[in-house]
């Protein structure tokens, strides 16, 4: 990255989106950087702009902004900083500025300084060494040494040498300046950005009390959050909302609302004099009985909104605002509006769902997303209402539970239940009915009505719901699994769940969890046929349920589940781990490029078996057998002595800490208990032995720590997340897994989502998961993801969206994908582009699309591209349009236009004709199985899918997790770029978590919801492909693979 | 692994190839049952002293005995401070004892001989250094500072160091990639953040991997205020793959050792484990002396190296390095203790395959 004395400042411009915050695109004014900005007749009317002291690049820099944005989003992001990062204490008082503040304050005082070194032309200008002693100064260093060639600068006032480095002010440029003849010249002048409304308003709205007197609306931001956080909240929303806002009242007097518009306030849209309701027109009756106001008089109904119940009005307004129009109309209906609103207000409004520092209830938006239809519109209800009288009865922990289930004695109709489901959101637990109602919703609806849930069976799981629940995402998955098969599962692992041993327990659950980990990959690979599903899920755990009481019998019914999955996939029990490695590897390919990639990902397992130093399955079940044959009174095999040394071989990493060392510093989480016994199992010695007897009965018991790991590594393995460094380079990893639940009361975390246990514990012996093997694509990449380097300085790379978009790129893979679907990806994609080219020059056409893109687009961003088009700034929206918007665009406008093909180009034409050809490779259906991403906390599901959603906020409990699971635009993307260059669609399995990895290192974000900058980062991936500047493949024949 | 990375390392490889030769060593009788094992030549970077701590020079490879699991080792290449290593044309084990030299400050104990073959080249000239900076919340009092410090030991080094320039805090940034150009360094070290958690051992693991994708001598200086919150690999795994690397790890604590004895334990166990020092330097001047110390050690460490010879433990190998001759015989050595191979190489892209060094096929049974 250029310092700003050697290059201009270039942030990315955009022409049409530019102001578009507060201007329209028609009017778009010029840009701060005149020099930067592309010349169009959309440029006619210059916006009102404030000046940040200095160059942008090091205001950003301090105020911790992406420098990727465009001017007008400076002002705006610097608020959203201030106002979420600035203060500390409660966000509607003003509270102590934190660290951050207070040197983004320190930094506008200094480069004020600078500013005026130097002087109206803007430049600071150094001619010689003798002469830097009044920039030094304001710098906070000093010559070290006298001038000439060995001069060098150092500290002198630490506080102001602080903010020159972290700044970026060119000081290593000076030292070398300073060091020879040639003089300092660096532009230091104050960047002109664009402000929403004028100047005037804000000072007009900044607080009184605490003297501030200044009119320069970069330090009132500064010193007022709430200011912040209003201006914050009104730059989201689109233009003619925006000022209708101010109009109503001055913005002074939206003060009070600012926390309900920031987290509320993006959706409300006033147009033509009216409030759009979810719904719409026809809705807008039961909005105005609701509200008390009409949707026609925009200042009545917005103060309403604001004001009425602390907030849980305009909650519950944008929640259903952010629903596609089907699903508003269906909430918008006068009765359920109401009823619905009642039930999720419940007797109390407190508190207010703007009080916290994240939106607080994320399962109310996941319930009005979720929500299942049957044939006849009405929600589906897992099993029947009387299973769910039972279920809230028994779910007697909470008030609220116990007053609706004893109102559900009562209910008639799905829709009571959805409404209980409303009063359940607001509880905020992960083991409520809510999310049971979710979950089993979710299994269910994937099944055919003639072979839904039992009542039966969904009692038995919201029984269970609280200690096995997670592991339920696999019943969501496979919708073949019956309930005959649901009820064995759970049996089992009662079973499991009640061995009293706590070791034999610990290697029982690993050793069970892995088997069905393998099965799900291979049965998601379709390596298992649907037919067999059942079949072969019940006689993969049925030996769990035969006793395993002990080691022995542990082995040997790990040893059964195994041969069972084998013979379910390959019709042999006995496979090798090579053998099974291939195939959890993929599914056999006809073609050589087929198997070049399947070789690939088989290696990758191998390698990360090789580097956790697992011992193979080969070697466990031969000294299984041998040891079996030896206690019948067979001599000892000849290989089994060498094959009981391999199990000595691995060493532990050299201790670096004593035993009393680790015991004070990492007391409580350093555990290698598992690990030691492996160490101290000698066979070899039993063999020798000559008088063994019953030990040899029971020797394979002693494997069975092994062959838990070893099973859990290829869980871990198949798993991997591209540039993973734990899994190469600490050999405990796998090991390490803690199956005990010990780090929750009642061991139930043993079925739970692993956690990252022992981050940042020198003595503790590195990290490891602890729980079950739930989730574990998600939890590995959260476990490696510090390791990616972002590519640019102090960029944000957050902890919750990452992981999602990794295991969004690990968990699928593409061998069932043919060429034509892959080609149908592009065309829908570039067919999206061509409508919305068109409809630059055909209004018709563009209000037809912009209906379309309501349903994934918030009004401003409908309304830029609205403006964008009509100016005929086409790039410029077509660089802004998700990979995701512009394929469904194409897709919904054949749907509802099947026979207008008058605005298609040439890709549309050639799509029909593709979809004329291969109807089913072209379907959305099959798309949205192969290119879709995985939704387990959105959707409680694996199964990839398109869901066509607006991307989640962030929410309190899941961070930006909902956000990277909204986002459906990566793998479409990859698929188009990986079609565009001919490469095969299995070779997709290579390119796509290869390409997320480069697109995480090059996210350059300012926020938990800036999903602009995922978009950027993907497109400037993209464009490093198609250079070949990475993830180039191999050739054969002088040919890249196709 | 990025496929960058994975082209810089068969382009290395290729200059490898080109500079030794390929040396297979042979399966053993035909029709035994050999299990093939790909060994790394062994580097070792020695750091000789004498009794009142002066380095020793003009030393010959005969005057070197090197051991693995006791198994006696033959010397491939030598060198000593920045001159360029040279392959060794004579089996160093048992060879002529040295003769004795005049020693000084630095004690000399040069003579003529003739056992060094040709140079290596200028690739493998002079050493790269790794210097890895933390700029975690740890840091932040005195971030201006160390950063000055840093600046200044940068400058200082003269001779043919690369130098590259790493910070960290809960991510790694590689500031500056490495190179000869030290203003670009600078402009590395200028160019900084401060802020957020400290994943120090994570961000070592990286640069460790990093080095060891280059040819010639390497070292890794760490400049840290100790405390890490938030790595996910121990610092044993780190320790153990900069020993199998034959890269010394010289780690400058700025907080005195004390007050952290977690972090001062590691410092001091992972650089005497690697053949590094540890040094903890509060003030200014202790820093100073701290890049001064290692400055001079890279100036005079000895370059060994050599192919293993076959040894059927794939576990954890002890070097041993000894001086021969009575005149040596209160001269105190410093380097690694050891090392664990790495693993076989069938496998993808996952693996940690760049060492740097020949792979070539030893054989056991």
């Amino acid at each position: 990255m250029k310092p700003p004395c050697l290059s201009a400042l270039t942030l990315r411009v955009s022409l049409c989106f530019l102001l578009g915050v507060s201007a329209y695109c028609p009017a778009s004014g010029p840009l701060p950087d005149s020099s930067t900005a592309p010349q169009s007749a959309a440029v006619a009317k210059p916006a009102a702009s404030v000046a940040v002291p200095g160059p942008l690049r090091s205001f950003l820099r301090m105020a911790g902004i992406s420098q990727k944005i465009s001017p007008e989003e400076v002002l705006p992001l610097l608020a959203r900083n201030v106002a979420v990062e600035g203060y500390q204490g409660r966000k509607d008082r003003i509270g102590r500025p934190t660290e951050f503040l207070i040197l983004l304050k320190r930094y506008v005082d200094q480069a004020d300084e600078l500013v005026r070194l130097a002087g109206p032309e803007g430049v600071i200008r150094v001619p010689d060494c003798e002469h830097a002693g009044p920039l030094l100064a304001i710098l906070g260093y000093q010559l070290q040494g006298t001038c000439g060639k060995q001069v060098a600068l150092e500290t002198a006032d630490p506080e102001r040498a602080f903010l020159t480095i972290d700044s970026g002010f060119p000081l290593a440029e000076l030292e070398e300046t300073l060091r020879g003849t040639k003089p300092f010249v660096c532009p230091f002048a104050s960047s002109p950005v664009p402000v929403l409304f004028s100047p005037v308003d804000w000072v007009g709205a900044a607080r009184t009390e605490g003297g501030s007197s200044t009119n320069d609306v970069v330090r009132l931001l500064l010193e007022d959050p709430v200011l912040a956080r209003l201006y914050w909240a009104l730059a989201r929303m689109d233009s003619e909302t925006a000022a209708a806002m101010k109009q109503f009242a001055g913005v002074a007097s939206l003060r009070p609302f600012a926390p309900v518009l920031d987290f509320y306030g993006s959706h409300i849209s006033i147009r033509n004099g009216r409030v759009l309701v979810p719904g719409g027109a026809s809705a807008e009756s039961a909005w105005k009985s609701l509200a008390g106001a009409s949707p026609d008089s925009p200042k009545e109904f917005v103060a309403r909104l604001l004001v009425k119940d602390d907030g849980w009005f305009a909650a519950y307004f944008d929640t259903l605002s952010r629903l596609t129009p089907a699903r508003q109309v269906y909430f918008a209906d006068s009765h359920r509006l109401q009823h619905f609103y009642e039930a999720l207000l419940g007797r109390d409004s407190s508190p207010g769902p703007a009080r916290p520092v994240f939106r607080p209830d994320p399962d109310l938006l996941l319930l009005v997303t979720r929500l299942q239809f049957d044939s006849s519109g009405q929600p589906t209800v897992p099993g029947d209402l009387q299973a769910w009288q039972q279920i809230l009865r028994q779910k007697s922990d909470s008030r609220v539970v116990r007053d609706w289930a004893r109102r559900a004695s009562h209910w008639k109709s799905s829709e009571e239940l959805v409404e209980a489901m409303f009063a359940f959101s607001r509880i905020g637990s992960d083991e409520g009915p809510l999310r049971i109602y979710l979950m089993l919703n979710a299994i269910d609806n994937v099944r055919p009505v003639d072979r839904r849930l039992s009542p039966q069976t969904v009692r038995l799981l919201a029984e269970k719901f609280s200690r096995y629940g997670q592991q339920y995402l696999i019943f969501s998955e496979f919708e073949g699994l019956n309930d005959a098969s649901i009820a064995r599962f759970l049996e089992v692992v009662d079973r499991l769940d009640r061995i009293s041993n706590l070791t034999l327990r610990a290697n029982a659950l690993g050793i069970f969890q892995s088997d069905v980990g393998l099965w799900q990959i291979l049965a998601r690979q379709r390596q298992i046929s649907p037919e067999n599903l059942n079949d072969s899920w019940q006689r993969m755990i049925s030996p769990f349920a035969a006793g395993t009481n002990s080691a022995p019998l542990l082995f040997d019914a790990g040893r059964a589940s195994l041969q069972e999955l084998s013979r379910a996939v390959s019709g042999k029990t006995n496979l090798s781990q090579d053998e099974l490695i291939k195939l959890l590897a993929g599914p056999n390919q006809p073609h050589p490029e087929g198997q070049q990639v399947r070789q690939e990902m088989a290696n990758r397992i191998q390698s990360v078996m090789e580097s956790q130093r697992l011992v193979s399955l080969d070697t466990l079940l031969a000294l299984g057998q041998g040891l079996n044959e030896m206690a019948q009174g067979k001599a000892a095999a000849n290989d089994l002595l060498p094959l009981a040394g391999q199990l000595r071989e691995f060493e532990m990493p050299r201790p670096m800490f004593t035993s009393s060392e680790r015991s004070e510093w990492a007391a409580g989480f350093y555990n290698s208990r598992h690990t030691s016994l492996q160490t101290r199992t000698d066979l070899a010695k039993l063999i020798k032995s000559s008088d063994a007897g019953k030990q040899l009965a029971d020797a394979r018991g002693l494997i069975v720590p092994f062959l838990r790991d070893t099973l859990v590594g290829l869980n871990y393995a198949y798993y991997e997340p591209p540039g993973a460094q734990v899994l190469h380079n600490n050999p405990l990893f796998v090991r390490s897994h803690d199956f005990s639940g010990e780090m929750a009361v009642g061991g139930g975390q043993s079925w739970h989502v692993p956690h990252v246990f022992g981050t940042g514990l020198p003595a503790g012996g590195g990290a490891h998961l602890a729980g079950s093997l739930a989730d574990l694509p998600f939890v590995l990449a959260e476990a490696e993801q510090d390791f990616i380097v972002p590519e640019n300085v102090q960029a944000l790379i957050w902890h919750e969206l990452v992981p999602g978009l990794v295991s969004s790129s690990t968990l699928p893979r593409w061998w069932g994908v043919s060429r034509n679907e892959l080609h149908a990806v592009t065309l829908y994609q570039r067919t999206g582009e061509e409508l919305l080219a068109a409809s630059a020059q055909d209004p018709t056409l563009r209000r037809t699309l912009l209906d379309i893109l309501s349903g994934r687009m918030v009004p401003q961003r409908l309304e830029q591209i609205n403006k964008c088009l009509q100016a005929g700034a086409v790039d410029d929206v077509l660089s802004r349009v998700m990979p995701g918007e512009t394929f469904f665009l194409a897709a919904e406008f054949r749907r509802r236009f099947p026979g207008q093909t008058d605005s298609w180009g040439k890709a549309g034409a050639e799509l029909e004709h593709l979809a004329s050809l291969h109807p089913a490779e072209v379907s959305w259906k099959r798309l949205s199985d192969d290119f879709g991403v995985p939704h387990p906390a959105l959707a409680q599901s694996y199964s990839r899918e398109l869901l066509n959603l607006k991307p989640f906020p962030a929410f309190m409990g899941y961070s930006s997790r909902l956000l990277a699971e909204s986002w459906d635009s990566n793998n479409l993307y990859w698929a188009r770029l990986a079609d565009e260059m001919g490469y095969a669609p299995v070779m997709l399995n290579r390119l796509v978590p290869e390409l997320t990895y480069r697109m995480v290192e090059k996210i350059f974000a300012t926020d938990f919801e800036d999903w602009p900058a995922i978009l950027r980062a993907m497109r400037e991936t993209g464009e490093e492909f198609r250079q070949g500047k990475i993830a180039s493949l191999p050739k054969i024949d002088g040919k890249y693979e196709r | 692994m990025r496929p960058m990375l994975k082209r810089y390392f068969l382009f290395s490889l290729a200059i490898w190839g080109v500079c030794f030769g390929s040396v297979p060593r042979t399966p053993a009788q035909e029709g035994e049952t050999n299990i093939r094992v790909e060994v790394d030549m062994v580097q070792l970077n020695v750091a000789v002293m004498d009794s009142k701590g002066n380095y020793v020079t003009g030393l010959r490879p005969s005057d070197f005995v090197v051991t693995e699991d006791g198994i006696p080792q033959k010397v491939a290449t030598f060198g000593e401070g920045n001159e360029a290593t040279r392959r060794v044309t004579r089996n160093a084990p048992g060879g002529d004892k040295p003769e004795g030299r005049s020693p000084g400050g630095s004690s000399n104990f040069a003579d003529s001989s003739s056992e060094l073959g040709s140079e290596l080249g200028s690739l493998v000239a002079g050493a790269n250094v790794f210097i890895l900076f933390d700029t975690s919340n740890y840091m932040y009092r005195g971030f201006v500072f160390a950063q000055d410090a840093i600046a200044e030991f940068v400058r200082s080094l003269d001779g043919p160091d690369r130098v590259a320039f790493y910070s960290y805090s809960r991510d790694l940034s590689r500031a500056t990639t490495l190179t000869a150009d030290r203003s670009q360094v600078l402009r590395g070290v200028r160019t900084t953040v401060a802020g957020d958690d400290a994943a120090l051992y994570n961000a070592l693991l990286m640069t460790v991997k990093d080095a060891g994708q280059n040819e010639g001598r390497k070292v890794v200086v760490v400049f840290s205020n100790g405390p890490d919150n938030a790595s996910m690999v121990p610092p044993e795994d780190v320790a153990e793959l900069a020993q199998s690397k034959g890269i010394p790890i010289y780690m400058i604590s700025t907080r005195e050792a004390k007050l952290e004895p977690v972090s001062s334990t590691v410092f001091k166990r992972m650089s005497a484990a690697t053949g590094g020092e540890a040094y903890f330097a509060k003030t200014w001047r202790e820093q100073q002396n701290a890049f001064a110390s290692i400055r001079n050690d890279l100036a005079h460490l000895y370059s060994l190296s050599y192919y293993p010879q076959p040894n059927p433990n794939r576990g954890w190998r002890g070097i041993s390095v000894k001086l021969v001759g009575e005149r040596l015989k209160k001269c105190h050595i410093r380097t690694r203790n050891g090392y664990r191979p790495q693993g076989t190489r069938a496998s993808g892209e996952g693996v940690a395959s760049t060492s740097g060094s020949e792979p070539e096929a030893a054989s056991s049974n």
